[in-house]
């Protein structure tokens, strides 16, 4: 008995990885799809809304992003062909704003807020936007839920 | 005397696929951001250095003050009674515009709220509020100069 016991082949242990390519993979399928690289990076808690219109996704978006009280209010500006950069001055928004304007009469622009920013600051923006003649804008922000109402 | 050939298996070497997966897997996570994409739009009149003038005693003069505090005609108003009041004058006159002032002192969030429950009149009040205009700061001293002057 010893001995035929003694002739088992013993199996290997081995952790059955095959299906991990096809997980791995649907990943990179979502990932490739839902790839978008922004253009602007700044951190903002955005104001709860109910409604919530789709920002046009086959359009190149300018953006103008205003971060928080805590970060100093820092004004940031794209035209969406580049990484956004920071602008120091009220004039600096308008003569961004109506470069791109002059570029392309239809932009649309999205502003992207913290909630906590004090209005005045959106309102120069606003002011800029007037100034250079923008037609749309869009206000970024989150969807409201029934615990926030 | 014939052998018995111990063929070996052709197979396709994959485990190196995994690795570049999760590479790629990586690439992905760090360079994507899953964008805000959804907010509150607003058209500019197309002619923005010569708006049509809107009288204050024509349309709902909606004032969003420091802290969310609501005036709407000059008469403090909370929130939920904002859209009853203006489905009123609406059906009244259903071209009335309704002008929506914020302090600068106030946050976006006070501003945004306001502005969001002006969108909803259709689905809670079955109406539509065919002008919201959002004056700047400096388009209303620009009234205030023309009327005082």
């Amino acid at each position: 008995m010893a001995l035929i016991r003694g002739r088992q082949k013993k199996a290997g242990a081995q952790i059955f990885t095959a299906s991990m390519a096809d997980i791995v993979f649907l990943l990179i399928v979502f990932f490739v799809l839902t790839y978008n690289v922004e253009k602007d990076r700044t951190q903002v808690q955005l104001p709860k809304t109910n409604v919530r219109i789709e920002v046009p996704k086959d359009e190149k978006l300018a953006i103008i992003s205003i971060a928080s009280p805590d970060e100093g209010h820092v004004i940031r500006v794209s035209s969406g062909d580049e990484m956004s950069l920071p602008v120091s001055s009220d004039e600096e928004i308008v003569t961004f704003a109506s470069n791109v304007v002059a570029g392309n009469p239809q932009q649309k622009f999205v502003i992207k807020a913290d909630k906590s920013v004090a209005y005045e600051r959106v309102d120069a923006v606003l002011d800029a936007l007037k100034q250079a003649k923008a037609k749309v804008i869009f206000l970024l922000s989150d969807q409201k839920t029934i615990k926030d109402s | 005397m014939k052998l018995a050939k111990r063929e070996t298996e052709s197979e396709i070497f994959t485990g190196s696929m995994a690795d570049i997966s999760f590479l790629l897997i990586i690439y992905f996570m760090l360079t994507s951001v899953f964008s805000a994409t959804r907010g509150l739009d607003f058209a500019l009149p197309e002619d923005s250095t010569n708006p049509p003038e809107i009288k204050q005693e024509d349309s709902i003069d909606v004032n969003v003050r420091a802290g969310g505090v609501l005036y709407v005609d000059g008469e403090e108003m909370p929130l939920d009674q904002l859209l009853p009041y203006v489905a009123d004058k609406i059906r009244q006159n259903p071209d009335k515009p309704v002008i929506l002032r914020t302090d600068p002192d106030a946050t976006y969030e006070n501003m945004i709220t306001v502005f969001d429950e002006l969108r909803l009149a259709k689905e809670k009040e079955h109406i539509e509020i065919k002008t919201i205009s959002i004056p700047t700061q400096r388009e209303i001293e620009n009234i205030w100069t023309r009327l005082l002057g």
